[in-house]
């Protein structure tokens, strides 16, 4: 292959990690005799309100989104990690992951380390967690260290994190005591429509992008219903690649806990299927695939984490633009790019994390953003046009949809509308509103069969 | 400093548009695809508005932004009925304020979907 030609890179750490066991039998003596006990999800710590439920991590790690992650890190991971932003084995990676459980709950379960704990989800086996450490966390202390502060990471912490930033408030409202070991699914979970249809796991992703004879694929990271400044967005970053432009898109929705005022997951992944089913970017070009998180929202971390889900699934290059992954100011707005192209000393990176040993091999897309210019009369380049353009706000087009407006096409396709409203009309409502939020929690994306 | 709403158009709206002679005063923007009318709002129902509705704001160009969307939908309504983009338009919605404001309450459990083909 010619030098000029860019391969596939490994998963993270090397090979995927697959922790799921499909054979009921045996899965089933794993859980002989071990204690139960039921997933719960994370509930704020002052309103109660759902923020987290771990078992979207558990199915993260062990279908190897998270790859070299294999389960609830011990205590010794978690200082690594949260000093150098590095696994016990030397990977980078961003965020702590644990399971953590209320002191009631521990001592009514009186398990102890060397003992397997059976994970069950709405009532069903899940998976199991071999415990191999017990141990205490202050939660308010490992949410300030998880994100930094302005003390300590001056090159891009720009104001203390606080219970308006709802990463923060995900680790605050930890349980105390942590459950350290690997996690093994034992008990498949069904993605439900419509999210089953868009669940492509790193091994299937792969695989996928085999079938295809994509060689180079750029990951487009969404949480939002496409408009066209992201339909151009995604189009004009895969003209980047190595002697031809990229041969696949790959849109990864983040899924999980929703916030109000965010378009409906359902919405979100639906219309960014309506983009190629409308033909506006090739189905032969363009894959709509899901992980599960609850995202934290810690701009240049999360752009860390992303680039590991993405590489894990089989990317080559990831789209980065202004704010990624951000809530509010405590970043500086071009944090990730800072981190992708210089690397950030304080959070253990002296060059980018491409750079540094035991990093990443995807390539970051560092873009900015697309909107209409009506001198041009087409989608501009916000560096690249000289004119004045008109801008293509979230909120200008959340209002739009609101008053139930259609949006003209050159703002939002009117295939993607539909989806839109196609939701809506389910939901009574065109965004997440508190209804939706809960029932999520309550219902999730997955069922599941007896064992 | 003149204040102003914006009512967007789609076609839906500007069928009901059609013949009171306010085609003219239509603006356009993203190449003409995106129609829309100004409607007048004096300072004092400015102050009004906001009194009313804690989430409304002016933004920079004066366009008074973040009502309800009850509130945007009377002001179209009104628009159509007294044929006009004067002061009497948000005159019109203020008088319903009580009702646009029990609609308002029940916005963030339901909004009625636009009635188009979706499948």
């Amino acid at each position: 292959m010619s030098g000029l030609l860019i391969e596939r890179p490994l998963p993270h750490g090397g090979r995927l990690v697959e922790r799921v066991v499909t054979d009921k039998k045996v899965a089933r003596k794993m859980i002989q005799g071990c204690p139960t006990y039921e997933i719960k999800p994370t509930l704020h710590y002052e309103t109660g309100v759902p923020v987290r439920n771990v078992y979207r991590e558990i199915m993260s790690i062990c279908y190897g989104f998270f790859s070299p992650v294999e389960g609830s890190m011990k205590q010794a991971e978690v200082e690594r990690v949260l000093k150098e932003r590095r696994l016990l084995n030397e990977w980078i990676f961003p965020y702590p992951l644990v399971f953590d459980i209320s002191k009631d709950d521990l001592n009514k379960l009186g398990v102890t380390v060397g003992d397997r704990l059976c994970l069950t989800l709405k009532g069903k086996p899940f998976a199991i967690l071999d415990i191999e450490e017990i141990y205490e966390i202050d939660p308010e202390e490992l949410a300030y260290k998880t994100f930094g502060d302005p003390e300590t990471n001056p090159e891009v912490v720009q104001q203390k994190f606080d219970k308006k930033h709802p990463g923060w408030v995900i680790y605050r409202s930890h349980q105390p005591y942590v459950l350290a070991g690997k996690y093994t699914i034992i008990n498949e979970p069904k993605l439900k429509p419509p999210f089953d249809r868009f669940w492509f796991p790193p091994r299937k992703a792969r695989e996928e992008f085999d079938k295809r004879g994509w060689r180079t694929v750029i990951n487009h990271q969404t949480r939002n219903v496409p408009h066209v400044g992201h339909e151009f967005l995604m189009k004009c970053a895969a003209f980047t690649g190595d002697v031809e432009p990229c041969h696949g898109i790959l849109v990864n929705a983040v899924i999980g806990v929703k916030r109000r005022g965010d378009y409906p997951d359902e919405a979100i992944v639906e219309g960014h299927e309506a983009v190629n089913k409308g033909g506006y970017i090739k189905p032969e070009r363009h894959l709509v695939s899901i992980v599960l998180w609850d995202m934290r929202y810690g701009n240049p971390l999360e752009s860390l984490l992303h680039g590991i889900i993405r590489q894990n699934m089989g990317c080559t290059h990831h789209m980065f633009g202004r704010d990624h992954a951000a809530v509010g100011e405590y970043y500086d707005k071009f944090a990730t790019q800072i981190l992708w192209t210089k690397g950030i000393p304080s959070f253990g990176f002296p060059a980018p994390p491409t750079e540094v040993p035991y990093g990443l091999k995807i390539r970051p897309q560092n873009m900015r953003e697309f909107s209409y210019c009506p001198t041009c009369k087409e989608m501009a380049y916000s560096e690249t046009c000289g004119h004045k353009r008109e801008k293509l706000s979230g909120s200008f087009l959340r209002g739009m949809v609101a008053e139930g407006v259609q949006p003209p096409s050159i703002i939002m396709r009117p295939e993607v509308y539909k989806v839109v409203v196609k939701w809506w009309k389910k939901f009574g409502y065109p965004f997440c509103n508190e209804k939706y939020v809960i029932n999520k929690e309550k219902e999730l994306e997955v069922d599941l069969e007896d064992l | 400093m003149a204040y102003f709403m914006v009512v967007l158009l789609d076609d839906s709206r500007m069928a009901k548009l059609r013949g009171t002679g306010l085609e003219d005063n239509i603006k356009y923007m993203f190449g003409g695809e995106l129609r829309l009318l100004e409607v007048e709002v004096s300072e004092e129902l400015k102050d009004k508005i906001l009194a009313e509705f804690e989430t409304a704001r002016v933004d920079s160009r004066g366009a008074i932004t973040d009502v309800p969307v009850a509130f945007m939908r009377e002001l179209f309504n009104q628009v159509v009925e007294k044929k006009s983009l004067g002061p009497e338009v948000v005159e019109g919605v203020l008088a319903k304020v009580d009702e646009i404001k029990e609609m308002a309450a029940k916005e963030s459990e339901y909004l009625p979907p636009p009635d188009i083909e979706t499948e």
